[in-house]
Formats: C-alpha cells, sequence, structure tokens
C-alpha cells in the first residue's frame, strides 16, 4: 500500500464573497501521478497553488509527510511548481535559471553543473545552457521549467496547466515526455488542467472537481466508465445521459423501456439518470435491440462514425464502426454492464454542464 | 501591517515634496502683498486683476493654442509614424526609433538651440522668415512627437494585427478598418500620447525660450522674464485656477462612471451612462471649445492692424502698460512689446535680426557698440518734435556714447548706489567697503552682470569703472573673489523683493529701483558711495534693420510727451530726462530728492560705462566667469 | 499592405530629418566651425579652460548626486505603487503627471519661498525651536531643486517595468527556495534594470544640463554647464563655441543613448 504523503483535510478558500473551495478533503499518495481535473474556475488552480504556498487558505491544514505545511512560506516547501506561463527568468541564461534553485540552498559548482547537465538530458535539450528564454520555443521553455523544478529534487512536483499553450501535437509529446519522468524520477506529480483526455492519458488518480468541490475521486478508468454524476460523466468524455427510474435491482426503466442492468442498492421505483457511452449502444437491426429508431445525422470521425439515432423522443448519440445512412430504421442494443446508473443532483455543482473549453 | 503604514508614510512624503510649492503657489495667489515672503492676509483681488491683464491672458492664449495645436499635430504624426514604424523592417526600426529617441533625451538647452540655429539659417533663404509664434509651435511639434510615438507604439504592439486584416476580410476598407477595429485597441495609447504633448508643450522653457520671437510669450517665457524683478501674483491666481481645473477635470474622468458598471444595471445604466458622456467627453470637449474660441479671440485682439504695428524692446517693467494702450487708441498703431534683462542679453538679438525690432531702449555703453557696429540708424528729429522736453544737460552727457545726438533720445537716468536696511546696519554707510564687511556676511545682494559687478570694485580700488588695465583688472576680480563667500545672491532686479522682505542688509541697486523700495519699507536707505560710482543713461535707439521707423519715431514722440514721461515716472519711478514732466511731479519732497535726481555734488564724483570694444569685452567676461565659476 | 503602412511614417520621417537631423548637424557645424567659417576644434577645447571644466564638473557632481538621490527615493515608491490594485495605480501615476501643470518655473521658484531665509520652512523650523535650515543659494537647493524637479521621471520608469513583472516569475523564485531578500537582489532587481537606465538617463540628462534651476536656486553664484552655454548663446553671443559646448555634452547624451538601447531594447521602460 501506497504511503500518504500529503493530507489535505477541510480547506476552504475564498475571495471576498466568492467561495472558491468549501471543505475540500483528500490526500496524495507518494509516487503517484494525481491531477485535479475540472473546469476553468472549479478551484483547481487555487488549490495547486495552496499546495505551493502562494495562497494560504481561510481554514483547514495542509498537512506535509507528517509536517503541517498550512503557512510555511514557499521557499521552505519540499514541493516545487512549474507555472502555467512557465515563468522562466528571462534575465538569466537556461543554466542559471536551472541553477537557481541550487544556488540558494548552496550547492557546490561542480554539483550544480552536473546537475544542470542531467536535467538538460533528461528533457532532451542538451547543449542548450547558454541560450536564454525568449530564444526557445514554448515546449522547450515548458521542459526547461521543468529541468528547473526537478534539478531540486522535490518530494512532489507541482503542475498547473504546463501544456496549455502547446500545439497539439506537442501537446502529446510531452505527456509521454511526462510520463517517463515521472517514472524516471520516481517522485509524486500533481497536474492540474481542464483537458479530460490529458487526465485520461496520464493520471495514476483523477480527481474531478467543479465549483469548488470535489466531485470524484478514482482512477481514469473509474472515473471513465463509472461516472458517479452527471456532471462527470458530461465532463469526461461524451455520454448520452437518460432519466431514468431505477424499478428494481439490475433493472432500470429509461423512456419507457426496461433495460437490464448491473448497479443494485438503489431501491425500487427511485428516479435515477443513466449513463450510456456512445461507443457501448450497438446498433442492430429494427426489432432486434429494446427500442428502435431512425439515423437521423452522420459524420465520418475518422476512427469510427458518429451518429444520432431518434428514438422514443430522445436523440441518441452513438459511436460505431459500421455505418448506417440517415433515414435507416436501426435497433437499439445496449449490454447490462455498460449502463451506468448514478442518483439524481443533489446540488447545482453535480449537474451536467456544457463544457466551456 | 506596519508594513503599510510604513508605506502610508512615506508616500506621504514623497506627496508632500511633491505638493508643498504647488500649496505654497496656491497660497500666494490669495496673498494680498504684493510680494512673494511677506503674508499680507487673505484676498482673491489677484482672481479679478487677472483677467483684466492682458499681457497674462495673452500669454496664456498663446500657451494654450500652441499646446494644443502641437499635441494635436504631433498625435497625428505620431499615431501614423507609429503605424508606419510597427511595419518597418528591424533595421529601419532601429534607426528610425533612435531618431525618436533623441529629442527624448536630448538636452532640452541643446534641442532649442538647435532649432534656433536652424531657423535663423532659414533666413538665409528666406529673408522674412523671422522667429515668432510658428517657430515655437514647429518646436513644440518636434519634441512632441516622440512622446506620442512612445505611447502608441506598446499599445500597437499588444494589437493582434490579424483583427486588422479580418475586418479587411469581411468587407472594411483599410480606412474604415482602421478606425473600426485598430484604432479603438490603441486609443489609449494615443490619448494618453495627445495629453503628454499637451502637457510637456504646457511646461516647457528652455526650447521656447531659444525658438521664440518679439511679441510671442508663452506662460513659461513670461514667468521666467518676471522671475528676477518678482513674479506678478496675478500668475500665481492663473496657475491655481489651471492646476484646479486641471485637477477638477482629473477627478471627473476617473471618478465618473465606468462602462461595465452602465451595463450590469440597466434602469440606473440610463442616467449613469448619460452623465458618463456628460462627465468624459461633454464637459472636456467645451473646456477645448472654450480655449480654442479664447486663443483666436485673443490673438485677433492682438493683431488688429497687422501693417500698422511698431516693434519694441525695451527692459523688463521699464513702461507704463497704460500708456502703451493710450498710444495704440490715439495712433491706431499696435505696438509689440518684448523685454530683456540686462544689455548684454539684449545685444545679441539686435545684432542677429532674427527679429526686426524698430524700438530698442539700450544704455550708454551698449549704445555707443551699436553705433560702432553700425546696427543703428539715425533718428529724423523732425518726428519728434517733443524732444524740447528732454533736458539739455541729458543730451551733453549723452554725447560719451552718442558723440553727435544722432542715434539717441534718453529715456531714463540715475545711479547705483548701495541700499541698506538701517535696522540691520548700524554704522552710517558712505562706501563700497561695506560690501566686504565680513559682519554682513550672507547679507550682500551683488548686481549679477558684468560691468555693474565691476564698476563697484573698480571704483572701490579708486580706478576707472571703464579701465581697461589689466592689472586693475586683476585687482577687480580678486577683489570680487574675495567678496563671492559673503555675497548671499548675484541679482538684477530681484534686490528689489529681497530688500524689501528684509532677506538681506545690503545690495547695490539702481537709484530708480531704490525709489521704489524705499516706498515700500522705510528703513531702506540709498546712498551713493564717496568713491563714486556710475551715472548712466537708458535711451530710446532704432535699429538699421527697423521695418516701421516712422511709427517708431511717432511712438518716440509720443514717449516724450510731459503728461506720458509723468505716467511712466510715476510707474517705473526711474529719474526722467524730461524737465517738463519733473516739473509735473506734485511731490515736492520727490521732486527735489536726491535719490531720483542726484545733485552736481554727486554727479560729479560718477562716471558713464563706456564701450571698451570686442577684446576688452571678451576679457571682462572672462575675468567674470572666473569669479562666477569659483 | 504593408508597403502602404510604412508610407505613413512619411510625414515623421520629413519632420525628423528637418527639425531633428539638420539642427544636430547645424550644431555640428557651428560647433566646428570659427567665425570665418573655416574648420576648428577651438570650440570643443573651450571645455578645458579651468572654468568651464570646473562648471562641467560640478554639473556632473550635482547632477550624480541628484540622480542617486531620485533612485533611491523613487525605488521604493515604485515598489509600493506598483503593488496597488490597477485602478488605483493609474491615479497614482497622474498624481504624479499632475504638479507638472503648475509652471515648471513657478514651483521652481516656489521653492525659493519655502527655502528663504525667512521663508516658510525656516518659519516652521523656528516655532518648533530648531534649528534654521540655511541652503538657499547653496549647491544643496540645487540638488533639492533637481530632486523635485526629475523625480516623477525616475519613479514613472520603474514603475512601468515592475507592474510589468509577472507575479509567477516571483512566485517561481519563491518556489525554488529563493527567500525575500533573494527574490529581490536575484529577480525584481535585474528585471526592472531597463526601467532604472531609462530612469536615471531621464533625470542625470536634463540635471546635468539645466541652467534653470541653478539660476533661481542657486542665487547665480553656482555656474553650471548649462549656464555656460546659455551665456555663451544669449549673453555672450558666442554661438561657435555655445555649439562646441553643445556638442561636448552631447557626449553624455550618446552615452544615455547607447545605454537605452543595450538594456532596453523593447522599450519597456519609458517613461510612459
Amino acid at each position: 500500500m501506497a504511503r500518504k504523503l500529503i493530507d489535505i483535510s477541510h480547506i476552504s478558500k475564498s475571495y471576498g464573497d466568492n467561495l472558491v473551495l468549501d471543505d475540500l478533503n483528500l490526500y496524495i499518495n507518494e509516487n503517484k501521478f494525481l491531477t485535479l481535473l475540472g473546469p476553468s474556475g472549479c478551484g483547481k488552480t487555487t488549490l495547486l497553488r495552496i499546495l505551493g504556498g502562494f495562497e494560504t487558505p481561510n481554514k483547514g491544514n495542509i498537512i506535509f509527510d507528517g509536517v503541517d505545511i498550512t503557512n510555511l512560506a514557499p521557499n521552505k516547501r519540499q514541493l516545487n511548481t512549474v507555472f502555467q506561463k512557465y515563468a522562466l527568468f528571462t534575465h538569466m541564461t537556461i543554466a542559471e535559471n536551472i541553477a537557481f534553485g541550487l544556488k540558494i540552498k548552496g550547492k557546490s559548482k561542480a554539483y550544480i553543473n552536473d546537475k544542470i547537465k542531467y536535467a538538460l538530458k533528461l528533457v532532451n535539450l542538451d547543449g542548450y545552457e547558454n541560450r536564454t528564454a525568449d530564444q526557445l520555443s514554448g515546449g522547450q521553455q515548458q521542459r526547461i521549467a521543468i529541468a528547473r523544478a526537478i534539478v531540486n529534487e522535490p518530494k512532489v512536483l507541482l503542475l498547473d496547466e504546463p501544456l496549455g499553450a502547446l500545439d497539439l501535437k506537442l501537446r502529446q509529446d510531452m505527456q509521454y515526455e511526462l510520463i517517463r519522468l515521472k517514472n524516471e524520477l520516481g517522485i509524486t506529480f500533481v497536474y492540474v488542467t481542464h483537458d479530460q483526455e490529458e487526465a485520461l492519458t496520464m493520471s495514476d488518480t483523477i480527481v474531478v472537481m467543479n465549483q469548488g468541490y470535489i466531485q470524484q475521486i478514482g482512477s481514469p478508468e473509474d472515473i471513465y466508465n463509472e461516472p458517479e454524476n452527471a456532471f462527470v460523466a458530461d465532463f469526461i468524455g461524451e455520454s448520452n445521459i437518460l432519466p431514468a427510474t431505477m424499478v428494481e435491482d439490475k433493472l432500470v426503466k429509461i423512456l419507457g423501456v426496461n433495460f437490464p442492468c448491473v448497479d443494485t442498492g438503489f431501491g425500487r421505483n427511485k428516479p435515477v439518470d443513466a449513463v450510456i457511452r456512445p461507443e457501448d449502444i450497438d446498433l442492430v437491426k429494427p426489432g432486434e435491440g429494446l427500442l428502435d429508431g431512425v439515423v437521423t445525422h452522420l459524420i465520418f470521425k475518422g476512427v469510427h462514425y458518429e451518429m444520432e439515432v431518434m428514438a422514443n423522443n430522445y436523440e441518441w448519440l452513438v459511436h460505431s464502426t459500421d455505418m448506417f445512412p440517415v433515414g435507416t430504421e436501426v435497433g437499439i442494443k445496449v449490454d447490462p454492464f455498460d449502463i451506468q446508473i448514478m442518483k439524481k443532483p443533489q446540488s447545482e455543482d453535480e449537474e451536467a454542464v456544457p463544457i466551456e473549453e | 501591517m506596519i508594513k503599510s503604514t510604513l508605506q502610508k508614510i512615506y508616500l506621504g512624503f514623497i506627496l508632500l515634496l511633491l505638493y508643498a510649492p504647488i500649496i505654497t503657489l496656491i497660497v500666494l495667489s490669495f496673498n494680498s502683498s504684493k510680494t512673494r515672503s511677506k503674508w499680507g492676509g487673505f484676498s482673491g483681488k489677484w482672481y479679478t486683476a487677472l483677467f483684466q491683464n492682458e499681457d497674462i491672458m495673452n500669454a496664456l492664449y498663446t500657451t494654450l493654442t500652441i499646446a494644443l495645436v502641437s499635441a494635436l499635430v504631433a498625435t497625428l504624426i505620431g499615431t501614423m509614424a507609429a503605424i508606419g514604424i510597427q511595419a518597418l523592417n528591424a533595421k529601419f526600426r532601429t534607426v528610425m526609433m533612435t531618431v525618436t529617441n533623441i529629442p527624448m533625451l536630448n538636452a532640452d538647452i541643446v534641442t532649442g538651440i538647435s532649432l534656433m540655429l536652424l531657423f535663423i539659417a532659414c533666413r538665409a533663404f528666406f529673408p522674412k522668415f523671422s522667429l515668432g509664434f510658428a517657430t515655437v509651435l514647429l518646436s513644440h511639434i518636434t519634441f512632441n512627437i516622440p512622446y506620442v510615438i512612445l505611447s502608441v507604439m506598446p499599445k500597437l504592439k499588444q494589437t493582434s494585427k490579424y483583427t486588422y486584416e479580418a475586418a479587411l476580410d469581411l468587407g472594411a476598407s483599410p480606412l474604415y478598418a482602421f478606425f473600426k477595429v485598430v484604432f479603438p485597441d490603441i486609443f489609449p495609447g494615443v490619448s494618453s500620447g495627445f495629453l503628454l504633448a499637451f502637457t510637456m508643450s504646457l511646461d516647457d522653457f528652455v526650447i521656447t525660450h531659444f525658438t521664440k520671437g518679439a511679441g510671442v510669450d508663452t506662460l513659461s517665457t513670461k514667468i521666467y522674464s518676471e522671475v528676477r524683478k518678482g513674479i506678478k501674483p496675478e500668475m500665481y491666481a492663473l496657475s491655481t485656477l489651471l492646476f484646479v481645473s486641471v485637477l477638477f477635470l482629473l477627478i471627473l474622468v476617473n471618478t465618473a462612471p465606468q462602462d461595465n458598471v452602465v451595463k450590469k444595471k440597466k434602469e440606473v445604466g440610463k442616467f449613469k451612462k448619460a452623465a458618463n458622456i456628460v462627465f468624459r467627453r461633454v464637459i472636456p470637449a467645451i473646456m477645448v471649445i472654450v480655449v480654442v474660441a479664447g486663443g483666436f479671440f485673443y490673438s485677433s485682439l492682438g493683431k488688429t492692424n497687422a501693417s500698422e504695428q511698431v516693434v519694441v524692446y525695451n527692459w523688463g517693467e521699464y513702461i507704463d502698460p497704460e500708456v502703451i494702450d493710450m498710444f495704440e487708441e490715439e495712433t491706431g498703431i499696435s505696438v509689440i512689446y518684448e523685454e530683456f534683462e540686462t544689455n548684454e542679453s539684449m545685444y545679441p538679438k539686435v545684432q542677429a535680426g532674427a527679429v526686426a525690432y524698430d524700438l530698442v531702449c539700450p544704455s550708454d555703453y551698449m549704445i555707443q557698440r551699436m553705433i560702432e557696429n553700425n546696427l543703428l540708424d539715425e533718428i529724423n528729429f523732425d518726428n519728434v518734435p517733443n524732444i524740447k522736453n528732454i533736458g539739455e544737460e541729458y543730451f551733453k552727457q549723452s554725447k560719451s556714447f552718442d558723440p553727435e545726438n544722432k542715434y539717441s533720445i534718453p529715456y531714463c537716468w540715475g545711479t547705483v548706489g548701495i541700499l541698506y536696511n538701517k535696522t540691520m546696519v548700524d554704522e552710517e554707510v558712505d562706501s563700497w567697503s561695506i560690501l566686504w564687511d565680513e559682519k554682513y556676511a550672507d547679507q550682500i545682494l551683488m548686481q549679477n552682470s558684468v560691468r555693474d559687478a565691476f564698476a563697484v570694485a573698480l571704483k572701490y580700488s579708486g580706478y576707472s569703472l571703464n579701465s581697461k588695465d589689466l592689472d586693475e583688472l586683476e585687482e577687480a576680480k580678486e577683489l570680487l573673489m574675495e567678496q563671492k563667500p559673503l555675497v548671499q545672491a548675484y541679482v538684477v532686479d530681484q534686490v528689489r523683493d529681497k530688500m524689501i522682505n528684509n532677506e538681506a542688509a545690503v545690495g547695490v541697486i539702481y537709484s530708480g529701483e531704490a525709489i521704489y523700495t524705499q516706498s515700500q519699507n522705510s528703513d531702506l536707505v540709498y546712498v551713493v558711495p564717496k568713491e563714486g560710482s556710475n551715472v548712466w543713461i537708458d535711451s530710446w535707439v532704432i535699429p538699421k534693420n527697423a521695418q516701421n521707423k516712422e511709427n517708431a519715431e511717432e511712438f518716440l514722440n509720443f514717449l516724450c510727451r510731459a503728461d506720458i514721461a509723468k505716467k511712466n515716472f510715476d510707474y517705473i519711478t526711474y529719474s526722467t530726462p524730461n524737465t517738463a514732466a519733473r516739473d509735473l511731479i506734485e511731490d515736492e519732497e520727490l521732486r527735489n530728492s536726491t535719490t531720483a535726481f542726484p545733485d552736481a555734488s554727486i554727479l560729479n564724483r560718477c562716471e558713464t560705462f563706456q564701450y571698451l570694444g570686442t577684446k576688452f569685452d571678451d576679457i571682462y567676461n572672462e575675468l567674470w566667469r572666473e569669479i562666477k565659476s569659483k | 499592405m504593408k508597403n502602404k503602412k510604412r508610407l505613413l511614417t512619411g510625414p515623421y520621417l520629413f519632420w525628423a530629418i528637418a527639425f531633428i537631423i539638420i539642427p544636430i548637424i547645424m550644431i555640428f557645424y557651428y560647433g566646428l566651425t570659427d567665425a570665418d567659417n573655416n574648420f576648428t576644434l577651438m570650440n570643443l577645447a573651450e571645455i578645458t579652460t579651468p572654468e568651464n571644466l570646473k562648471a562641467l564638473g560640478l554639473s556632473l557632481l550635482l547632477s550624480f548626486i541628484s540622480t542617486v538621490i531620485c533612485l533611491v527615493l523613487a525605488y521604493p515608491l515604485a515598489m509600493i505603487l506598483s503593488g496597488k490594485s490597477v485602478n488605483q495605480s493609474s491615479f497614482i501615476v497622474l498624481i504624479f503627471i499632475l504638479p507638472m501643470w503648475m509652471n515648471f518655473l513657478l514651483r521652481t521658484l516656489a521653492w525659493q519661498t519655502l527655502l528663504e531665509k525667512n521663508g516658510v520652512i525656516n518659519a516652521v523650523l523656528s516655532f518648533l525651536h530648531l534649528p534654521q535650515l540655511e541652503i538657499i543659494n547653496t549647491p544643496y537647493a540645487i540638488i533639492l531643486g533637481m530632486v523635485y524637479n526629475f523625480l516623477p521621471f525616475m519613479v514613472l520608469p520603474i514603475y512601468n517595468v515592475l507592474v510589468k513583472i509577472d507575479k509567477d516569475v516571483i512566485n517561481a523564485a519563491r518556489d525554488l527556495g529563493a527567500n525575500n531578500i533573494q527574490v529581490f537582489t536575484k529577480i525584481i532587481l535585474p528585471l526592472s534594470v531597463p526601467g532604472v537606465i531609462s530612469g536615471i538617463t531621464m533625470v542625470f540628462v536634463p540635471a546635468l544640463t539645466t541652467f534653470v534651476i541653478s539660476d533661481i536656486l542657486g542665487g547665480s553664484k553656482i555656474l553650471l554647464i548649462g549656464n555656460v552655454i546659455e551665456q555663451e548663446f544669449t549673453h555672450s553671443y558666442n554661438w561657435h563655441a555655445g555649439s562646441g559646448l553643445s556638442l561636448v555634452l552631447m557626449i553624455f547624451i550618446v552615452i544615455s543613448m547607447a545605454l537605452i538601447t543595450k538594456y532596453d531594447k523593447d522599450g519597456e521602460g519609458t517613461a510612459f
């Protein structure tokens, strides 16, 4: 069992009347890649800045390795941050940027030089010592920012949307690079992003946040396959979120049709939400499925076709490698384990919201 | 918390430093006493006097018109240039930015001088071209453009070039696209550039000083010419008004409801929007219109009839302004009036001829120099019948510098002597030696001009004040150097205010000034030392390049009228050579005062300055500089 | 499109040549010729006369001291101002420009009223039974006048670079272990160099060349190089010598332009 490294308990933070974090509890295990995922304004960056020491919470404590660091200055913490816009020191060379933290700690010259070499190699930028930040591309600056942080051998590396400013290809490359780094260095990563794909690709654990509350904590698979509420379901990938009634254990009535499922414990005839991922819907011949409909839209997406099927007054979103032209009558079939049942939203933050970014 | 308190104290200290002089000026504007360092009670009279003072109002509107026009032109050229520079390649951009930096970094004095040299050189090609309003305007535009460029450039850098292209793509013409898309983005830069240019123009003195011509005065140059003899309190009133209205304007603009507030609350919004427009657009616009209209009004007032004019170049405070008004009214000739501070500063201006003066009032030795250098025209005395009022003895005395009495008509005369405050000086003063008495260290005011200063030292040593003997001059120099540590300040007309205000115990002063100071402070006594001193005559002369000689003679004739000369005497208190005017003086004590009209026993020990030639001018100047830089 | 935009520099280019470049050439011409238009270096050599050297030395000394005082006063001030919220700061910056609407000469003259023997400050001091302040007509008064007049030109450029420093850069330094002093010396100070340099030139050059402040507050007893040049032009009427001395002054101006181009490539540190 992994060791608990950071324990965040009852953290609240507000700016004026604006409550950003409300009584938040979370622990982070050693050597894990933990991602804080949520739409902008959900409080994830604030939480990261509280961890880094750039903000102090109004309430609550941060315990790091058994020590309360809530009010400790950033320069006294064994964490390092990679900032969103890199925050490189433009008046210094790359080598000086990387050496900054080590010099302050009073390391020897030889040690520092070794470290610079090592770090640049690690981020695939050997030989860049004497350049300045403005001579580097965004991706390179990003990697320098990471190098500058990791030479200090922090126990935890905090990354604030570090790939946000990069283009798609570079972003994908950097994602693999970060996973590699994490595995090589064996340090804990706390990563903030609003990009669900990035979160799913890299994380050991994902913390989905909205409006200052944690919505769900789990492995990427858990989060994707078993969203606990409509917000998570909607935010992570595309899905059909349908109002439904739990008839009994393992049977749910969706749009007037009974679907067998695997969920239990919701009671009898209780209103619930059912989540069905578009790729989990099988299109079959009319009559062979649980209900019939007509294909209304068809788009080729490369890996699959995206279709909308009108059935029982609901536009079902379907991903399939088989193609059904518009107007085709089809049957809809869903395997019981592909239906995820959720409680009705308890509060605003648990509701599905259109993704803005 | 301690930190923020410390910050507040520090901010307060800096603000006190910045605003102490401004508060002082505001307080002075309500001081009923005419002199600077004495509180004579609260009064608003300078504010009423201000609007009757045509000189100051004229200078104000010249200043505002120049500031406004130069800021507008600079904003136009500068904004265009900024957009163009942005589109240049890096090499040309660097060149342009370097050029732009020159007026910003160059010393004002060098910029002013370089422009003056240019304008004067222009006269080789356009003989009619002379220093005046236009040259000041051109100079102000020149130093204002960089401020606009440097304010607009950063905004331009922040603006995405794609928005402009997007507008073109959507069918906008380049001009339309610029004004609808680019301009709103850079507008803050343009407006702050304009405001800066306006402020800089308003505050400039040095460049205006070098590029202005006769009859053109901005507030700065007006103030500078007043510095020596004491600022007119109306000036404080004007500055206060200006400052307060700008402050008011700034507060309006800064506290007017912001646009985003308006959007949120629709109902209140309508009212606030209206208020917003009023505060941020209408009021400033009205102020601008008033300024421009006033400028045109006053400039049209100043140039009633440009063809009939006379350009007069006189000492500061050396004529009753009403006399000019009366002359203009009687003859329809408009008087363009400019003042100088010393003979030495007047001479080069006349010699350069950048401004064609019709009538100048130098002192004796300077007239001699001007005659010798062929700068003067003979006066047609047939046009000056009132010359009969001038006492015969003054023409006789004038022969020392104008041997045939062809070039000059005496205007004022007097002696140089010591003015002392009897509450601070116990002894009877009759010798220049008091100026070397260590008892009065830092209580002595000396004249800040070569000849006057040397005259004191030469006479004290028993030599002629026209000495050409190098040993004598060396001795005089040594004396003056020895004296320097005792001297509180070297001044020209300021000696008047300082003596009235008890700032100093002893001062070297012209007899005319002495009469005025005694009327303000009865503790002051004037003496002509026993070693002898200088008797001087200031006379009117007509330069060779005068454009309106007959008008000049008509003005001369007017000045020689007994009632006019009397009026001038009452105003400037300098002795008049106009015997008919002297007879009109009612105050018997004054009419017979030896200060105003020294008797023969005093005059016998006095000498008149003579022109010593370029070589000795240089020697005197050199020695004087050695003293000053000691 | 770009070609057309470039044409917009046209009027300025004309203006700059006519009113910036040519006048400078005029100064060179006068500075390097004598009264008979013959080439000479005599005018430049004028600076080596003991009086002129002394005036230049004193000018350099006084403007150096004023620049240092301005820097010491302005830096903390700019730090405090840059910490204020955006809305407040624009108003605060205006407060520094506002005094310029009261004429420069009057403002300087007001110091005379404040500093005089029987002036306001001494009246306050004697009321408090404190020793009198006797600096009027001394170099100290000139320094005060310089600091007073040029302080805004030091504050504004420094303020402008300080507000542009990304808060996260400072956070990054703290994150990497720097304490407050280290953050200041290693990050804030080096990053504000362009502003400091431009502030220094904006104070040093005008202070070096002023003749008005020394006239008004120095009682005409103290001759600065600006006074010498002014006298050459308006009293002695020796344009050649005046131009020659101006050329000497231009050395300092060229140095400051070089400093600006070296340290402030993007024009970040401009005062406004």
